[in-house]
């Protein structure tokens, strides 16, 4: 216990001084694990031991089947740019919502929502979307903050709105349902788009200039936006269509898994651009070798937070904190509300599949020994790991945004973000006290026998 | 306890593996040093494949392997795995570590590590979201299907092999990429197949047996007073741990079948003798061509299997 | 000392081409065992191995330039105040310099674990590629994006100018 609180200090201390995230992870994982296995940060055995771990994170990380999504989902992004459609994807928006005052950042969240909806991560959701709205809201003049921070939290909706990674593993890690998962995901994803979408609207009402309200467009106008978005209709219809089972039919019998959802929408992206004549050689090059170096950068975080994470399962601080939990005598809700508690804390500073990996084994016996219901703890899980992203010093989304956009600070973001967090803080405090929200959905497709 | 073991695991917590079999590891080896040794699980450190360098190195001081996911290295752990044994995962269990103890040691294929147990999962069956009720449905399927004999069998049958981690079944099967997923009964619990694999196809025997071996690091055994050591030798690792694993495998075998009994639209349907003879042949041929490559490892592959075969029809 | 920069950025090509390559052919192998399996029934069986393998050569041909070229995930909260105290240059020579040699233990485990692969005749389910290879591949891109970060470390400290000069 005490030397996990020590890594995270110290983490925190490197992580400030600007050491990249997977060197200061890396580093204090790596010395933290040879302290656990070997009693010292010197001893040669857990040396050994930790640099094995290291040495096989590295590759395996590397070559992990589910994480090819990442790198597919980027370069569908940037081929969705090039051909031109996240122009017209906002000449739409604009079209409906940009006589607003924060209209685009709300085309913006509204955006992500769709687009969570064909992509099962969020880092990929915020990576994606920050490559084909942030040139378009600085076009229309809005503050980077808002800017960015509607695309670091719309992003953090990729994970709720199904298909999600993470609730694939809740369920394998709870077996609970999938599919019911899934439904339960789709209100609360709603209630994320419709919160941050008031999250929005008090950014512009405190500071009228960071989201310019444009020229009202007539309906001629927003039909003949409508008409021109068919390309990215076309590429939605194939994802999702292709997930969902619609072009399951002789001769075609067309279906994909979610990881290969990515390749195929990439592709799609990839020869709608081309059709239009939106690429060239040397584009496609720009293209390929921006999503290359992203996801290089994103990989060494994920190996950094795998190395760093495995010192703290070793460490005991899972069990040291539902021994914590455990021993106040108290009524479930304060159980519930002092979990709640911790994962906001390690959403400082974890990433939300090693926060996912590292509690839901320790907290879910506990809260379903109270009488909670599996499917409801599982949402609530995905929507605090999805604050974890947004949340400082340590926010992946916010990094990605950082990454993508590049001339715009860290705490920029992060002070953009403030009000997104709080509208988060609403919802999950709403699906909290009214589990209905989330259970609704589930209970339908129960009686209707799936 | 004056010795804690770090166990690294993986699969679902939940999964018989994290839930059954080490506890009962645990149970049984603080059992034989009256406590004085115990262990502790920690899941998620690697992934499966890595669990082998991991405890070679200390990282963990004991772990489960399954011997599929790396191919080329594991050649003579194939033997379990053919199709063709009667009787239950605790007797195939008991039965495989005989003939390790008397064959495939020689192979030397786990050096590095202290092999502690050796047991196989039930019968692997075929699952599928279309009811399959003879051998000729499985011609032309696309089947989620691990390699070695597995693999052999499933190209025997025709189907087109697909390749994903367990743990990606579930999606899958659910976005129909896969026609079906060949694995135990358990699985349709453990991997909540009842949902996206209605059907199940039973080959009595199954058709093939998935191979696993609990492994010690050296040093940490060596760490341990020689009385215990021995204590542990004698009454836990070997056949004794073997036979309890084989046993928690049954188990929850009966735990998946019961779930797709208690599942709505869950079926499960058994080859017809026909279809069993028939598939007596086809398991003769993979038999025939595993048997050979375990010979080239230099074992005697064909004593060894007639040990296990008399081991298991003597149950 | 600019030739030296400019030589490696012309070098840079190739291990950039390599990524964009293995990338691109991941998209293209993607879609085509989608069309191939749905339409024709006819999956590529090594897709899932071939991903891992490529996703593998994708991220560590370009780990050497995006850790050279400030690409890693760093937190700027504290900028200011290294600017403030003229002490940017010190805490970058020491990033580049401390991050390069602590990349050298890794480097020789995964070289190790890579010829224990070897050794154990470790290879693919269904192409028999052997595992030694991505590992060796693996361990020299880290080994070169050590030195490289070393390198860049040591001109923060000795010629910041050139490394200026060539940030244009
Ligand atoms: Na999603
Ligand atoms: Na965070």
């Amino acid at each position: 216990m005490t030397a996990a609180l020590i890594g995270f200090a110290l983490v925190l201390a490197l992580v400030l001084v600007r050491l990249p995230i997977v060197f200061a992870m890396g580093l204090i994982g790596t010395l933290g694990f040879a302290y656990e296995r070997g009693g010292s940060i010197f001893s040669e055995r857990g040396l050994k031991a930790a640099m094995s771990m290291v040495g096989r994170q590295i590759t395996d990380t590397a070559q992990d089947y589910g994480l090819s999504v990442v790198p597919l989902f980027i370069l569908m992004g940037l081929f969705v740019n090039k051909g031109g459609m996240a122009r017209e994807l906002y000449a739409v928006s604009n079209a409906f919502l940009g006589h607003m005052r924060g209209g685009i950042a709300m085309a913006t969240v509204a955006a992500c929502g769709g687009f969570s909806a064909i992509c099962g991560s969020s880092l990929a959701t915020a990576a994606t979307m920050s490559k084909v709205a942030m040139p378009e809201m600085r076009r229309y003049g809005y503050s980077d903050e808002l800017s960015t921070a509607s695309i670091a939290a719309g992003g953090t909706l990729g994970i709720l709105i199904p298909p999600s990674v993470i609730l694939v593993i809740y369920g394998l890690l709870t077996e609970t349902s999938i599919g019911k998962l899934f439904m339960a995901g789709i209100i609360p994803g709603m209630l994320g788009i419709l919160f941050y979408l008031f999250a929005v609207r008090w950014t512009v009402w405190r500071n009228p200039a960071s989201g310019p309200a444009g020229e009202r467009a007539g309906w001629a106008e927003r039909l003949r936006a409508l008409g021109s978005v068919w390309a990215v209709l076309l590429l939605f219809v194939l994802v999702i269509g292709g997930l969902y089972g619609a072009f399951d039919f002789e001769p075609l019998n067309l279906t994909f898994s979610p990881t290969e959802a990515a390749g195929m929408g990439a592709a799609g992206a990839f020869l709608i651009a081309l059709f239009r004549g939106g690429l060239t050689l040397s584009s496609t090059f720009e293209v390929l070798k921006e999503t290359c170096l992203t996801a290089a950068a994103l990989f060494s975080v994920l190996i950094g937070a795998q190395i760093f994470s495995n010192f703290i399962n070793l460490a005991g601080l899972p069990e040291a904190l539902i021994a914590m939990v455990t021993a106040y005598d108290v009524s479930p809700f304060v159980v519930i509300l002092m979990i709640l508690g911790i994962y906001i804390i390690l959403g400082c500073v974890f990433e939300s599949l090693s926060m996912l990996l590292l509690t839901v084994p320790i907290f879910f016996p506990l809260v379903t020994s109270l009488g909670y219901d599996p499917i409801w703890f599982g949402i609530v899980v995905v929507v605090v790991t999805e604050i974890s992203l947004i949340t400082p010093p340590v926010g992946l989304n916010v990094f990605i945004l950082k990454g993508v956009v590049g001339d715009v600070s860290t705490g920029t973001i992060f002070r953009g973000v403030t009000p997104f967090w709080i509208a988060d803080i609403f919802r999950l405090a709403l699906i909290v006290l009214v589990p209905v929200i989330v259970l609704y959905l589930p209970q339908q497709m129960g009686a209707l026998g799936h | 306890a004056d010795y804690t073991l770090t166990i690294s695991s993986w699969a679902p917590p939940t999964h018989g593996i994290n839930a059954k079999m080490w506890p009962k590891f645990v149970e049984m080896v603080e059992e034989a040093t009256d406590g004085q040794v115990t262990a502790e699980l920690k899941l998620g450190i690697a992934p499966p494949p890595a669990q082998m360098d991991l405890i070679m190195d200390g990282a963990a001081d004991a772990s489960i392997i399954f011997h599929g996911y790396q191919p080329g290295r594991f050649v003579t752990t194939k033997l379990i795995e053919l199709p063709g044994y009667e009787g239950s995962a605790e007797a195939a269990s008991v039965a495989y570590w005989r003939a390790y103890d008397s064959f495939l040691r020689a192979a030397d294929e786990h050096r590095g590590v202290k092999v502690i147990a050796l047991h196989t999962h039930g019968p692997a069956q075929l699952h599928s979201n279309a009811s399959v009720t003879s051998l000729d449905d499985i011609s032309g399927m696309k089947v989620r299907i691990p390699g070695g004999v597995g693999g052999d069998v499933g190209s025997a049958l025709g189907a087109t092999g697909i390749q994903v981690p367990a743990p990606k079944v579930y999606e899958t099967l659910a976005s129909k990429a896969a026609d079906g997923v060949v694995m135990p009964l358990e699985s349709r619990k453990g991997f909540k197949l009842t949902e996206v694999a209605q059907n199940v196809y039973e080959m009595p025997g199954g058709l093939y047996r998935g191979s696993f071996a609990f492994i010690m690091n050296e040093d940490s055994f060596a760490d341990l007073p020689e009385d215990l050591q021995k204590k542990l030798d004698d009454q836990v690792f070997g056949e004794p741990l073997s036979r309890e694993i084989g046993k928690i495998w049954d188990e929850i075998d009966a735990e998946g079948r019961a779930a797709t009994e208690a599942a709505d639209g869950n079926a499960i349907n058994e080859a017809s003798s026909d279809d069993q003879a028939r598939f007596a042949t086809i398991a003769e041929e993979v038999r025939t061509k595993v048997l050979a490559e375990i010979s080239e490892a230099g074992v005697d592959a064909d004593a060894a299997y007639d040990q296990i075969k008399s081991d298991l029809s003597g149950n | 000392m600019s030739v030296l920069i400019q030589l490696a950025r012309r070098l840079s090509i190739i291990p950039v081409m390599t990524a964009c390559s293995a990338l691109f052919i991941l998209m293209v192998m993607t879609f085509c065992d989608v069309i191939l399996r749905s339409a024709f029934n006819a999956p590529i069986e090594a897709a899932t191995e071939l991903t891992r393998i490529l996703m593998a050569i994708m991220v560590f041909s370009v780990l050497p330039i995006v850790s050279v070229t400030n690409g890693h995930i760093a937190v700027d909260l504290t900028d200011g105040i290294f600017h403030r105290y003229r002490l940017s240059r010190a805490r970058d020579a020491l990033i580049y310099l401390a991050s390069g040699i602590m990349l050298i233990w890794p480097v020789q485990r995964v070289w190790i674990l890579a010829e224990r692969a070897r050794g154990y005749g470790d290879v693919t389910e269904y192409l028999s590629i052997p595992v030694y290879l991505i590992g060796w591949f693996i361990a020299v891109a880290t080994a070169i994006t050590a030195l490289a970060m070393v390198i860049v470390g040591l001109m923060h400290v000795f010629s910041p100018a050139a490394l200026r000069n060539s940030a244009e």
